[in-house]
Parts: C-alpha cells; structure tokens; sequence
C-alpha cells in the first residue's frame, strides 16, 4: 500500500494527477532519441502507477472527515459540547473529559505521532503517561522539580523532559535514561521524526540539536536574540521555528549558525506560533492582541485576526485552535481559499488559565494542558479519517511498533537535509556566484606557486654571469615575486577585518555615549 | 648436348614442356606459374593418357572447361608415346655424365629469353601453342646442323597431320632466316613470324586428314559450333579495379544480409528491459498432457484401452463433437460466394496493378506531354471549384517562381544559352531561336504570375481582371460600389426633364416625375442597404485578407497614387495600412507607403510606430535624468520630503545608503517631471509605470503617512522600535553577505599639494571603480531573494554539507535541467507506490535468472506491417511479459 492521505478528491482525475507529483517531461523537443525513448516508458509507468494509486485510495480510503454544519441562523461556533455529546455514540464521548489536577500546576501535554499515548507534565514535577485508547494510566511519575515540557521521541516507549537544569530522557517505566546537561535549562523541546533530533531551547536563547540515536550533539548555537519559550518544528521540512521577544521568529536547521529566515512578524513580542501540516502556513500570534497568517512560501500575511493566543496548534486538517486565558476558539477554513473563520469555541471554567492546546492526531479531539489539570473536547473534522499503518497506526501492537522503529531508523534522515525547501534534493544545483578560497587553499595555491618558481630551469648565461651565488640569488628573487600577490592579499583581508572592528564600537553605541568613544588621531 | 636438345623441341614445341619444367626447375630462374603448373600435373590420378584423349574427343567440355595446365597436358599427353625420354634426363642410372650440367653454363639472356615464351605457352591454348613451337625453332635456327632436325620436324608433322610435306616445307625456308632481336620478345615486341603470318595451322588443316573416318563428322560439327560461338575475349581488368568491383559486390551482398537483423537489433534497443530465458520450456505438467501421451503396453492397458477406445465410445464422442462444430458450419453457398468475392477482388486488383505498370514504362514523349496536359487541366479544373485546392496551387506557384528567382534558370543562363547568345542569334536556325525565345517567355512568365495576382487582389480598380479566386470578397464589394455609383447616378440624374415631344406634357411630366421621386426612394433605401453591406463586408474583408498570406500583400508602390481615388473609403485605406505593417518581404516599401499617407492625411490614420519611438526615447531621456540626479550631491535636498513622508526612516537617510530613499526620491521626481512634460498622455505614463517597476513598488509606502490610531498605538506598543531594529539587522546581514565597497581614499598627503589637486578631487578611475562596486552591490542586492520583503531576511548562506544532495551537473543523457527535474520528480520506493507498481518501476534493464543459457540472437521475420511500429508496441510486448511473470510471482507468493 502506497502512502494515502489526505481526503477524498471527487474525480479520479484529480487523484490521479495527485500522484503523478507534476507535470510529465515534455518530450517534444527532445533529440537524444534513446533518452526520449527511456523517458517516455518511465512516464508510462509512473502513470499506471499513479492510477492504481488512485484506485487504491478510492477503495481503501472511504472515511471522510466530518465538520459541523450549521442550519438556518445557527452559527456552528455557538454549538457547545454539551450539545455535541448529546448527539454522538459512546466511545467518542468518552473523549470529552476534564482531569482536575489542582495541586501540581499548569499542566503541559503530547501525543505520540500515533495519538494512542498521552504525556503529561504538571509545572510541579508530576509525569503521567495515558493510554488514550483505554484511558489507562500507564505510569505516574514525580520527579520534584520544575518541569516545563514534556516530549515523546519516535514511539511511546521514550520522552524527553525540560526539568529545572537539564532535560532528561525516560523511559515509559518512568526510568531515567538519560541526563541531557549539554542543553542547560531548557524551556522548550521539540523532536523531529524523521531525522531523529531532539531540539530544545534554554533559558540562554541556545538552540540544541542532539542526535536520539547516537547522543552526538549536532549542532548548538546561539541564537542572540534572548530567552524565548516559543518553538515549534515545521512538519514538513524539519525547520525549527522561535518566536522573539522583538516580535521576529527565526527559521534554524541544524547545519547553520545563523537563522534560514528571519521575520518580523509581530511589533511586540511572539507569544506562540504553529505550523499547517502541509507545511505552507504558519500561524503566529503576538503580544500586541494579533494572530497573523502567513504563507512560508512568499513570507507573507495571509490573514490578520484580531485576539489574543497564548498557545496555538494546527490540526491534522488544518484547524487552527488558539487558546487564551480560559477561553479556546477553533479557526478554520472549509472553503479552502485560507481564509480562517471562527468554527468553534469552548471556554473552560473560571479561573482556569490554559496553558497548552494540542490536536490529538487521528482523532477529533483537542487536548488542553491548563492550570488545573488536563482536558479534552471533541473538535469535529479535526482528525485525519484514514491512517496510513506505515506512517502511524493508532492500532499498533508491539510487534509492530519494533518493527517500525527498525525500518524509521533505517530511513532516518541526515541532518544536513533540513532545509527550507525540501524538494530541492536531488536536484541540479544552480550555479552559484564563487566563494571566497578558505585559508588553507591560499596556502595551497601559494604553495604550488613557489614549487613551480624554484622548478624553473635558468638561461645558460656568459661566462661572468653564471656565478652560482647570482644564480641562487636570482632564485630567491623569484619565489619572492611568487609570493607577493598572496601576501598582499592577506594584508589586505587583515586591513579590511580591522577596519570593520574599529567602526562597530562606533556604530554600535547610542548616541547620547558616542561622545565618549575615545578619539583617535585622525 | 645442343643436338639432344633440338632433338627434343623437334618433337615438337608445343610437346616439349613437361621436360622443360623439368629443366627449369633446376635452372636459376624459374616462374611462378611453371611451379604451379607441375603442381598441378601432380594433382589427381594420373590416367593412361591414352583413355584420356579418348575422354577428351567425348567431352571436350571438361578439357575445356579445366585448368590451363591440364590443357597442355592433353596436349601433352596426345604425343606421350612419341616423346623419348633421353636417358641422360631419365636419371635411371649414373652411367651417362650429369649433362644437364652444360645447361648451367648457358648465358643468362638465353633463358631469360625462353621465360615469356613460355609463360605464354602456359596461358595460351593450342593453336598458342604450336606458335609457340615454331617460334622456338626460330630461335634455335640458329644453329649449324638444323637442316637435318628440320626434316625430322617435318616427317614428324608429316606423321602427325597426313599432309604433304610442302605444307611445311615453304614456311620453313622461310623461316630459316634467322633474325637476332635486341630486346626480349613480348606482347609489345612480337616476334617476326607473328607480324608476318601466315604459320599457323588452322583447325581446318588438322581435321581434313581424318575426313571420313568414324566420329568425324561429329568432331567437325562441334568445331563448326565453337566457331558460331567464339567471340573475342575481352582483356581482364587490371587487378586493382576487378578487387574493387569485387569488394563493391561483397559489400552490396553482406549490407543486405546485416540490415536484415536490423528490427531486432532495434528493439532490443528500444526494449526497457531485456529479458533472458523468460520462457524455458518445461514441457508438459498438466495431468491430461501426460496422459495423453500414455500408450497401451500391458496386455490388460490394452484391453481398458480397447474399450476406451471402442467405436461406438469414440461416436457418439464425436456426435457430441459434431454439435458443437454445427454452430461454427458456413453454408457452401455464403463460402463459394466469399470466395468469389475475394477471387474477383484479387483479380482486380492484379489487373489494375498491371496496367500501372505497363503505364509506368511508357516512354512516349507525347504520351506524357498529353497526360501532363490533361492533369493541367483537372488541376485547374479544380481550383475552380475547389478554394483549398486553389491555395495549393497558388503556394506552388509562388514555391516555383521563387525558385526561378532563385536559380534564374530560364534567363539563358545556361551554357547552352550562352554559347548561342555568344555566336550571335542571326546565326542560329529558327529552331534554336524559337527555343531561346521560349525559354525566356518562359522566365517572363514564371516571374510575372504573382504580380498578377497581386495586382488582381489588392486593387480595387474595375479595369482588373479580377480572375483571382481569393478576392471573392473584394469583388463583392467592388460590385456594391459598382451599384452605388449607378445608383447615385440616377440620383443625380433628376434635373434634366424633357423639353419638348409628347413627354413634354403636363400630365405626362408629372407622372415622370412621380415615377421618379419613387425611383430616388428607392434608390435612397438601396443606397442604404448597399452602405450597411459595405460595413460588414469590410469588416470581413479584413480577416480574409489576413489569412490569404503572401500572395495579397506587398502592393507596389506605385499603387499609391491609384488609392488617392476618393471613392475609396476609410476603411479600404486601413486595410492597405494593415497589409504593410504585415509584409515581410516588402517591408521598407509598405513602411514607405504609410510614411508617404500619413504625411498626405493625418485625418485619416495615426502614424503609430514613429510617434510611439518619439514617445519612448523621451522616457528614456527622462530616466537617464532620474539617474543623474540620484547622485550622493543631491542627497540633501530630498530629505527633508522622507521626513515628512514617514518620521520612522529618519535614520536611514542619514545613513546615506538607503535604497529605499533614493528610490522615493527618483519617484517624485518623475512626478514632477510628468507635471513639466507637456504631453502627458496616458501611453507615456503607463510605460513609465512599467519602466519604474521596483521603484515603484516601493511608491505604495507612502500611505504610510497617514498613522491610523491602531497605528500610533502600535507604535507605542512596541516600546523598544523593534521594526528599526530589525531594519538595522537586515542591513547588517546584507552587508555582510554583500559587503560595501570601501570609499575610494586617496593615501594621505596624496593629491593634497596643490588648490588645483584639491579641488580636482578623487582621480576618475578611482570614483568608477568605486560606482561601479557600488552598482554591482545593488544589483546583487535587487537579486536576493528578500528584496522585495521589507519585513523577511533570508539567508543566503550556501550550506556546504547541503551541497552534496543536489548534482552539481547534469547527469549524462540529459541536456536541460527541466527534463532531468521532472524525470527524477516521482519516488520510485515502496513507501509512495503500489505494490503492483514498484515492480515495474524498479526492474533492471537486464533481467537474467541465474544459469540461464543467454543464445546467440535469432533471426525472426518481420512482417511489413510490424515494421513501422514503434518502441511503444514493442514496449508493450515487454511489459505483458512482465505482468505475466509479475502475476506469476504472485500466485507463488499466495501459495
């Protein structure tokens, strides 16, 4: 079974065209006629795959998504869950519950890639570990020190914790595997899947990338831009998302230094931000009452809503859920034109400050982390209808589930492929303007450039002028004038990163201290 | 010694060269052929040669038809008995002295001498031979004691022919003369006896004595026959050219033999996998193919076996089988009349084939002369009634007299023309005059046809002849005019009334002139009717003057003048405009004609390529201005306008640097440039909007200007100026990665001795090098990616170990990176294909189980309509293989 996602299309045209990914090569002007010939057997067979693909999807995919519709002067956001729960069977309502936990403070949650398993992390130190299916409580934990966020690695039998020094790993027998001291103080955690990297970003404003697998550090940087306790992992290229106090949210990846993307997006500081699965949109919301919108593929805003979000989370289908206070609002966009509109709201108890919403995958069900405990609404037409056992089976058994972690850490995927575009793997590089020689091919080429003065051979000379002593002289000459261009462009680069330091005090300091800035001769 | 030789040439020359090889063979210099010759003679049982002329007189034809050697050995053979082997030479014994020992001692020319001879014996046949014989008498001639050899000779020949003696006598006395020659005899140099004649022995001679004797008359026919038959042979072509002719035929022969493998060599090319032993044979497996083949052996088999196969078993067997075959019968009648069908269709078929062929081979020149001229005439039978066929023949014409234009072909050109015109026409008959005279009618007419037709289609003159087909449209509306005229005529018309005569009377007048104010009415709605037709027709007529091409445009100049009538119309002068901007082969002249009408009626068109020139070099000018000013001098009057504009940019300008002001600035100048230009028309300004466009799209920023209040209070909001700084940060980050160039200083104390120097300023070169570092930053800067997004950095940074996963170049059979990109855009795993799928995605081209024989390729016949199938069919053909093998693996894995 190939991968199957994403709703029923109503023609299988459109299917089809689905799974070609593109336009077919045009083969029309080409010359090579064995190339062309080659070609045009690969296009043949790319679509007969594409439509069995297709018919496949008809026939095995039938679930569709459901939403709420409203009649008349309904408005679907007025519908409360109560009066949802009125109208569905059993098992879903069973998915409508608060957990009053007041003791242990805010509560942060996450679900596995599954959505079988639930963690949660009370600020106070309690670890509880759900099986969502059963509502079970696998394992409760108290590791008596602040925690602020919790995280599951590839599958549900380990996750990673920002405690009060260091994150720590354990297991689902709540063992700790594994004290992560190189990170420092984490604020917030994030794991990427598919590359098997656990980010995380402490109170320093340090970004992390650790390899689960090996426990080699990938990458560490510094982001300067202070302590944030915004991130977020972009599903579809692996890009690390933190949002700024200065209102801008920077793009990493871990074989950078500095940020992909840099973008002012509020005027005050970001208080959360989430990314559409599809990996095209990301919705931002500051401090300043705004939730914005934007497209990542022109770096623009779609949408500019009005309110506020302490935390927010796109769904599998692209509802957007924006959590405030006590009060959660569900944005979506049926019609498909991106233009989010208010589909529902819940407002928790009084007093109650949410703290985390998170979209339990598979399933029509919002999770709520908040001060008093955890809590769980149904949020219809939320959930991915069909899942795909290969990519995550809710039904897993535990054969299964080692299985899977075999073949995902076969696939995993080095981390130099996290890039801002993705599709461009495996295609031609365009050419780039020349790069600056590194060091050690200066020295190289000077190097060579000495070899080939001392290899010269000299012009057998009169009698007189023959002396060795001229001759070594002469030599020496040569090397030197050999050696010159490259010694004076190292002057020069010296020159150059000189001057640029002695202008940055300057322009650095305000104004009003510039005075101070000792005067040179000029 | 001497005399023993004689002896032996005696017996005659033809006779003589077996034991001459023999000689030679021991002598210095033998010849190839010699050797090869004894070879022969060696070959094969050696019959009694007795029976072997025997076999000859029976079949001459093997004689004949043998080798050269054997030849001479018949003829050998015929004297075998006759010849004496001395005993010297017959090496019996030792008792006589080695004598072949004084032949060492001859001179060298001698033998030298005897070499061709011989070698001419070899190749010659008998009648060479016995000229041969004699001529080697002449050289022995020579000798003191000939006389009595001779007689010998002659008693021989005597013996052997049964003729008298004088028919050898008198040649022999005359050959006695003995003439030395200086050089060696040859075919270049012939022997005496050859110039003069006159010694040979014709067949006639040798057959006369056996007249009347059994089997002679049989001999004599089959000589008269090979006399009929014989023709002279032609000399053989030198070797170099026969090995030629011979390798061309070789080559001829294998290319046909190759090119037969041709198809399967193509599709194994084409094939996108090659199998290898897909189908070994097994043989039967099946339960009733075994049993099948079972036989009785056991007597008790036999007797199941017996009763299995009992006749009334097999019957009514086959009684079943006959119901079932009744539905498939064909009635006699329905098949004989198929075949009758087929038969007649064949038949016809034949017929018709034969008879193209028969006309195929005609040669009769008047024969194709009347056919040509009968297809003339369907041709142009067809045009008439055919518009499609007549736009054919029209290109064809217009091919033709392109080509004659090209090749002058008719313009006695010619060498043959030439040469004529060279000796003078008056010279030459009225034939050759009245060819040359063709021929340049021929050009005249050739080169003239299409100013004919364009005269015809694009003038609207009623003297034309209007025998063009496409103008059907323009004839109309000639037509109309036509009508329109006379109608106005009779408009006009109305003033005279007749004076006098019976018409002059007052009843009579007035009904005249009721007739004809009814007349003008109907004129009038006439004239209306045909104005209302114009209208459509000339819109009409526009489109089928676009679409008739070549042959309607290019109007000559001098057709201006004729398009002054004023009976034209508006519309018709468009027209002609529209023909000239669309020509292509007289473009100047047709830009010409607009230039010459514009200037004679501006009222009527617009000049509108010049007048858009005028514009756009204006635009330009104004923009080399803009450029002008944009230098750092005139900085400072523009900024107080930013200030005004927006308060937040403040420190940009004093920076000095930034884009964006500069670009405010240029916009408002242009601004106030429109307002001083006088002709603002909208043309000019939408093309300045064009030519701004990044500048422009900076402009909108200007509404800024106005703070709404949820401005002002995001400004307030955001304490700290987070957009300045952010500005500030991209600015750093471009500078960074497109660094600025340093300002152009001079070393100090440099350039500052004098005023003049000071005030001179920075040395030229230096400020260029310094603008044009400058320029290249802002274009680099214009290229990023982020230029356009005031509010988004985005890095520019090459990931060094991102490189790795993108090619550096194209792979090899690809040429363009599109093709190569959308070849590589679907995975080919399982993870994001069917099962069914990945199979065929991921085969190999060679596909071979292990152990497999791979055989030699066989030929296999392709039919005629297989052949111009493409690598699709084959294709195909591959992939049912592979869906067969792909469903068979299946039904392993399921079992």
């Amino acid at each position: 079974m190939g991968a199957k996602k994403e709703n029923n299309g109503d023609d299988m045209d459109e299917k089809v065209k689905k799974y070609l990914r593109g336009e077919a090569a045009n083969l029309e002007g080409l010359k090579d006629k064995k190339l062309k010939g080659q070609l045009a057997v690969r296009e043949d067979l790319y679509g007969k795959s594409a439509k069995t693909a297709a018919k496949i999807e008809k026939w095995l995919l039938p679930s569709e998504g459901g939403y709420l519709e409203a009649e008349g002067i309904e408005k679907t956001w007025r519908i409360k869950q109560e009066s949802i729960a009125r109208e569905i069977d059993i098992s879903s309502s069973k998915n409508q519950y608060d957990i009053v936990l007041p003791e242990l403070g805010p509560y942060t949650l996450d679900f596995t890639s599954n959505g079988r398993y639930m963690a949660a992390a009370g600020r106070k130190g309690h670890l509880a570990i759900v099986d969502m299916k059963t509502l079970n409580l696998i394992k409760e934990i108290q590791v008596k020190e602040t925690v602020r966020d919790v995280v599951y690695l590839h599958n549900e039998l380990f996750f990673a914790v920002a405690q009060k020094k260091y994150p720590y790993i354990y297991n689902r027998g709540g063992t700790e595997l594994h004290c992560l001291k190189e990170h420092g103080a984490v604020l917030r955690l994030q794991f990427l899947k598919n590359h098997f990297l656990l980010a995380s970003i402490n109170k320093f404003g340090q970004l992390h990338y650790q390899d689960v697998t090996m426990g080699e550090m990938v990458g560490n940087f510094r982001t300067g831009l202070g302590r944030t306790d915004v991130m977020q992992v972009n599903p579809f290229n692996g890009v690390v998302a933190l949002g700024h106090s200065s209102g801008t949210v920077t793009m990493w990846k871990p074989t950078s230094s500095v940020p992909l993307v840099k973008m002012l997006c509020h005027p005050g500081p970001v208080s959360s931000l989430a990314f559409h699965p599809n990996g095209h949109l990301m919705a931002t919301s500051g401090k300043e009452n705004k939730i914005k919108i934007w497209d990542l593929r022109k770096f623009e805003v779609i949408q500019t809503m009005p309110g506020h979000a302490k935390t927010l989370n796109f769904s599998q289908k692209g509802l957007l859920a924006a959590g405030t206070g006590s009060f959660i609002k569900i944005l979506a966009d049926f019609s498909g034109s991106q233009n989010y509109n208010s589909y529902m709201t819940h407002s928790m108890a009084k007093g109650y400050q949410v703290g985390k919403v998170l979209f339990r995958p598979y399933e029509d069900v919002l999770g709520i982390g908040h001060s008093m405990g955890w809590s769980s609404i149904l949020i219809p037409g939320s959930g991915e209808p069909n899942f795909d056992s290969w990519v995550a089976n809710p039904f897993e058994t535990s054969k299964q589930r080692r299985e899977k972690e075999v073949h995902s850490l076969l696939d995993k995927l080095p981390p130099e492929t996290i890039m801002l575009d993705p599709t461009k793997v495996g295609t031609v590089r365009a050419p780039q303007k020349k790069e600056k020689p590194t060091k050690k091919e200066i020295e190289a080429e000077m190097e060579a450039a000495i070899e080939t003065a001392k290899d010269t051979d000299f012009k057998k000379k009169t009698k007189g002028r023959n002396k060795p002593s001229k001759r070594a002289k002469k030599r020496q000459e040569m090397i030197e004038r050999a050696k010159k261009p490259f010694l004076e462009q190292q002057i020069q680069e010296h020159e150059r990163s000189r001057k640029k330091q002695k202008t940055n005090p300057e322009t650095e300091m305000p104004k009003s201290l510039q005075r101070f800035v000792r005067q040179k001769a000029a | 010694m001497a005399v023993k030789k004689r002896k032996e040439r005696a017996f005659g020359g033809e006779s003589g060269n077996s034991k001459k090889f023999k000689k030679y063979s021991n002598s210095k210099g033998p010849m190839k052929k010699n050797k090869n010759d004894t070879r022969k003679k060696g070959k094969g049982p050696r019959l009694p040669s007795a029976l072997r002329t025997e076999l000859d007189r029976l079949d001459p034809k093997i004689a004949s038809d043998s080798d050269d050697g054997i030849d001479l050995d018949v003829g050998n053979d015929v004297y075998e008995y006759e010849e004496e082997v001395p005993q010297e030479e017959s090496r019996k014994n030792r008792r006589f002295d080695p004598v072949e020992n004084y032949d060492y001692e001859l001179p060298e020319d001698f033998e030298d001498e005897n070499v061709p001879s011989d070698d001419e014996d070899d190749d010659g046949d008998f009648g060479v031979g016995g000229n041969k014989g004699s001529r080697n008498d002449d050289v022995d001639a020579s000798d003191g004691d000939e006389e009595e050899d001779d007689e010998r000779h002659l008693r021989m020949l005597q013996g052997v022919t049964g003729m008298s003696t004088d028919a050898f006598g008198g040649k022999k006395k005359r050959n006695s003369v003995v003439i030395s020659e200086a050089h060696p005899e040859s075919e270049y140099n012939p022997t005496r006896d050859v110039l003069e004649g006159d010694s040979h022995i014709t067949l006639q001679d040798l057959l006369d004595p056996i007249q009347g004797k059994a089997g002679y008359s049989k001999l004599r026919k089959r000589v008269q026959h090979m006399d009929r038959k014989s023709t002279s042979v032609q000399a053989p072509l030198p070797k170099v050219d026969r090995e030629k002719l011979e390798r061309m035929a070789v080559y001829e022969h294998s290319k046909k033999d190759i090119t037969k493998w041709e198809h399967l060599v193509k599709r194994n090319r084409e094939a996108p996998t090659v199998f290898f032993g897909g189908d070994v044979d097994l043989g039967f497996s099946t339960v009733g193919a075994i049993a099948s083949e079972f036989e009785p052996r056991t007597e008790f088999e036999k007797k199941i076996a017996s009763l299995v196969y009992d006749d009334k078993v097999m019957e009514a067997h086959k009684a079943d089988g006959s119901k079932l075959l009744e539905l498939n019968k064909i009635s006699e009648e329905d098949y004989m009349k198929h075949r009758d069908h087929v038969a007649k269709m064949r038949s016809l078929l034949f017929r018709h084939e034969m008879k193209q062929k028969r006309i195929k081979k005609i040669k009769s020149k008047t024969y194709h002369r009347l056919k040509n001229k009968d297809k003339l005439k369907v041709e142009s039978a067809e045009m008439l009634m055919d518009p499609e066929a007549a736009k054919e023949q029209a290109r064809k014409q217009e091919f033709k007299r392109a080509e004659e234009r090209l090749t002058l072909k008719h313009k006695n050109k010619s060498k043959w023309a030439r040469r004529i015109l060279e000796r003078g026409l008056n010279a030459q008959d009225e034939g050759t005059r009245a060819a040359l005279a063709e021929q340049l009618h021929q050009h005249a007419l050739l080169t003239r046809k299409i100013n004919t037709v364009k005269d015809s289609s694009s003038s609207s003159d009623s003297s034309s002849d209007d025998d063009d087909e496409g103008s059907n449209e323009d004839r109309a509306s000639e037509l109309l005019e036509k009508a329109k005229e006379k109608t106005l005529k009779v408009l006009e018309d109305d003033e005279e009334l007749p004076n006098s005569g019976v018409l002059s009377l007052p009843f009579m007048v007035r009904g005249l002139k009721k007739r004809r104010e009814e007349a003008i009415e109907e004129a009038k709605l006439a004239l209306q009717e045909y104005e209302q037709l114009e209208g459509t027709n000339d819109a009409e007529n526009s489109k089928p003057a676009t679409a008739s091409g070549r042959r309607v445009f290019g109007r000559a100049n001098n057709e201006v003048p004729d398009s002054n009538k004023k009976t034209k119309t508006d519309n018709k002068m468009k027209m002609d405009n529209y023909y000239g901007n669309s020509d292509s082969e007289d473009d100047l002249e047709a830009k010409a004609n607009v230039n010459i009408e514009g200037c004679k009626r501006n009222d009527v068109e617009k000049d509108v390529g010049p007048n858009y020139d005028r514009k756009e070099a204006a635009d330009v000018s104004i923009f080399k201005n803009f450029d002008d000013n944009g230098d750092p001098g005139s900085k400072t009057t523009y900024e107080v306008a930013i200030f005004a504009s927006d308060s937040w940019r403040k420190m940009k300008s004093e920076n000095g640097v930034d884009k964006n002001a500069k670009k405010l600035q240029q916009v408002k100048e242009a601004i106030v440039h429109n307002k001083d230009m006088e002709e603002g028309e909208e043309d000019s300004d939408s093309e300045r909007e064009q030519m701004v466009d990044g500048i422009l799209s900076s402009a909108p920023k200007e509404s800024y200007e106005l703070p709404s209040q949820s401005e002002l209070i995001r400004h307030a909001f955001a304490g700290d100026d987070v957009e300045e700084e952010f500005e500030k940060d991209k600015q750093e980050i471009l500078n960074e990665e497109n660094p600025e160039p340093d300002k152009p200083v001079l070393l100090p104390g440099w350039g500052q001795w004098t005023h003049v120097q000071q005030k001179k300023g920075l040395p030229w070169w230096m400020l260029k090098e310094h603008e044009d570092a400058k320029r290249k930053r802002e274009e680099s800067l214009k290229k990023r990616k982020d230029a356009q997004l005031k509010h988004v950095i985005i890095s520019e940074k090459v990931d060094k170990k991102a490189e790795k996963l993108q090619t550096k170049s194209l792979p090899y059979p690809f040429t363009s990176k599109e093709l190569f990109e959308q070849s590589m855009r679907m995975p080919i795993g399982s993870e994001s294909n069917p099962e069914t799928a990945i199979r065929s995605l991921n085969r190999p081209e060679v596909v071979k189980k292990p152990g497999v024989i791979i055989k030699p390729i066989k030929f296999v016949e392709m039919h005629h309509h297989e052949k111009s199938e493409d690598y699709k069919r084959s294709g195909q053909k591959q992939k049912k293989n592979k869906s067969k093998g792909a469903s068979g693996k299946n039904k392993k894995q399921s079992n």
